[in-house]
């Protein structure tokens, strides 16, 4: 019997909607323009069955693939589960078998060695194939059309690594993807497997190597010349996992390190720089200028997740989780470790900011996030007591001039991750911003499109859904030609 | 009643009561009823008594307290202020839940 009645804070708007939605001809108010065809394809995770443990994290939730579909100015809405090995025991026996956040030491005795994986975090779209990525395991591939799951794919045997990020980065002049997987050979292993898969979906380079400790490395920053590899603040052990801890704890002693390889370099390239305690968890570009190799991200000064604690006991610090958009530049030429940091805006925002795709691994010009403006009006009476706690802007954040521009998305919205869309042919930054709203007066999703140049005019059309779409990590836009849509 | 006896003196063990003064009493009776209520506008207990009858209403989208208690009352409809679970949460408790507020 599924019972959600004693978990406190899963009501209202953050209830579990645990259905699997079709819906035609979306209502939409505002214009669709005709030129956007393709998908906006999301990936987040809902709780299908209630977690065993108040403890654990919501990274454990359930992955629910649903995808906005565009055809010349018309959107239909599909959403499905990612049926997964773990997904279907679950269902078998009507209840979670699985225990808190990568510890297979508390997963009920009946599911020992089954795949854990739940694929709640990013799409791909690669080599004509449709993936969800979570990092603790493989891709998953996903029919394009129905979104019905298909299996993990390991890049026909070529990719060795037991897992994937989810975060891998396309070179937008060769089409390569550059990859990677840590804990790479299994639990607690300090592995990192680095690949170059080319647009065929082929293996074609495989760089082995350890980082200093075992952490997660959930994003990487990639330049024409290198790739940067940030190490930071979670730590595991097997002695926690057999504790029943979730995976990862947060240790304020630990310093951060970046790790920068020559994209054609070898294990013994690798050069370690190290700061003082940081949370990169998201990159926004990267490039390499002569010796120096640039890495901008929005940074938190410490942990950001309070589901992953202090090691030590004391208690998770929300002052020093807020992400403010920094450079970091390591000089190449230097003889020690150190590193610059510069902060950019001296407001907070999203760690899941955005660039236009084409700049990636190149000089650029525009960042893309959402943040929480607090000037800005929220009707208590209509969405309920949350002013000033959520993110009710898209930023659209020049970093060549230090000016920002800025969308609002109405007096009862939140705003989830944002996604641009480039217009073709069109110049950096030219095109459309997209992304979910929550609409809390009225209980449902709004797919928010808004002219990127234009910010401050409001959205030029909003996609309706009759129910609240399960909340997204990530999501991206997936052009008419990148998959074999139907 | 004798026809033919005067208006004003219609019973002769009443006291008689013309018409000037018939008016004069109900001015006097009108005025301290409104001043009585006026009074008990400052009157918390009368305060009370006057908002038992009001009526919460919606007009061009905005809320707004119905004194006159004619209107129909306002219910919000399923799903409004569907944010107000997470409204009491801490910040730690507000991220467990929301990893994408």
């Amino acid at each position: 019997m599924v019972d959600f009645s004693n978990q406190p804070t899963m009501k209202g708007f953050f209830a579990p909607t645990r259905f699997e939605a079709d819906v035609y001809d979306c209502e939409v108010i505002g214009k669709v323009p005709t030129e956007l065809n393709g998908a906006f394809v999301r990936l987040g995770g809902d709780w299908f069955y209630p977690p065993i443990s108040e403890n654990d994290s919501p990274f454990s939730m359930d992955g629910y693939i649903n995808m906005f579909r565009f055809k010349n100015g018309i959107v239909d809405y599909k959403g499905r589960w990612v049926k997964t090995p773990r997904f279907q025991v679950d269902r078998a026996a009507h209840k979670q078998l699985f225990g808190v956040y990568r510890n297979p030491f508390t997963d009920d005795p009946s599911v020992k060695g089954l795949d854990r994986s739940v694929q709640n975090t990013t799409p791909l779209a690669f080599a004509g194939k449709l993936f969800t990525l979570k990092e603790d395991s493989l891709p998953y591939e996903i029919d394009c059309n129905t979104l019905e799951t298909i299996g993990p794919w390991n890049f026909h045997g070529k990719y060795k690594s037991l897992t994937f990020t989810a975060h891998p980065k396309v070179d937008p002049l060769t089409g390569e993807m550059i990859c990677y997987g840590y804990e790479a050979t299994g639990l607690e292993t300090n592995d990192v497997f680095l690949y170059t898969i080319n647009q065929k979906g082929e293996v074609t380079r495989e760089l082995r190597f350890k980082v200093p400790y075992v952490s997660m490395v959930h994003d990487i920053g990639l330049t024409q010349k290198h790739v940067i590899i940030p190490v930071f603040g979670f730590v595991t052990s097997l002695e926690r996992l057999k504790e029943g801890k979730v995976h990862w704890g947060w240790d304020s002693t630990k310093p951060a390190y970046v790790g920068i390889v020559p994209r054609d370099g070898e294990a013994k390239d690798i050069r370690w720089f190290k700061g003082p305690e940081r949370a990169t968890v998201h990159t926004l570009n990267a490039r390499t200028e002569g010796e120096k190799v640039i890495l901008e991200a929005p940074i938190y000064d410490s942990n950001p997740f309070p589901f992953f604690p202090p090691i030590d006991g004391s208690p998770w610090d929300p002052s020093k989780a807020r992400a403010y958009i920094r450079r970091n530049t390591f000089d190449l030429s230097s003889k020690d470790d150190g590193f610059s940091e510069e902060k950019l805006f001296s407001m907070n925002v999203s760690d899941l900011g955005r660039v236009d795709d084409r700049y990636l691994s190149l000089p650029y010009r525009y960042a893309f996030t959402a943040y929480a403006d607090k000037e800005r009006p929220f009707n208590e009476w209509k969405a309920g007591n949350l002013a000033g706690r959520v993110n009710n802007c898209y930023g659209r954040f020049d970093l060549a001039t230090g000016q920002m521009s800025s969308y609002f998305a109405g007096e009862t919205h939140s705003l989830q991750e944002v996604c641009f869309v480039p217009r073709k042919n069109g110049s950096e930054g030219e095109g459309y911003i997209m992304g979910v709203a929550s609409n809390y007066a009225e209980m449902r999703s709004e797919l928010i499109i808004a002219d990127a140049q234009r910010l401050e005019q409001g959205d030029i059309a909003r996609v309706i859904l009759p129910f609240r779409a399960t909340a997204q990590v990530h999501g991206r836009w997936v052009n008419e030609s990148e998959l074999p849509f139907a | 009643m004798n026809p033919t006896m005067p208006e004003s003196s219609c019973s002769m063990t009443a006291p008689q009561i013309s018409r000037r003064r018939l008016l004069g009493a109900l001015a006097t009776a009108a005025s301290a009823l409104a001043l009585v209520r006026f009074e008990g506008l400052f009157s918390p207990t009368a305060s009370r008594k006057e908002s038992r009858r009001a009526v919460i209403s919606f007009h061009q989208d905005q809320p707004y307290l119905d004194w006159s208690g004619t209107a129909v009352p306002y219910y919000p409809p399923p799903g409004t202020r569907s944010a107000d679970v997470a409204a009491h949460l801490t910040e730690e408790m507000l991220r467990r839940i929301c990893i994408n507020l």
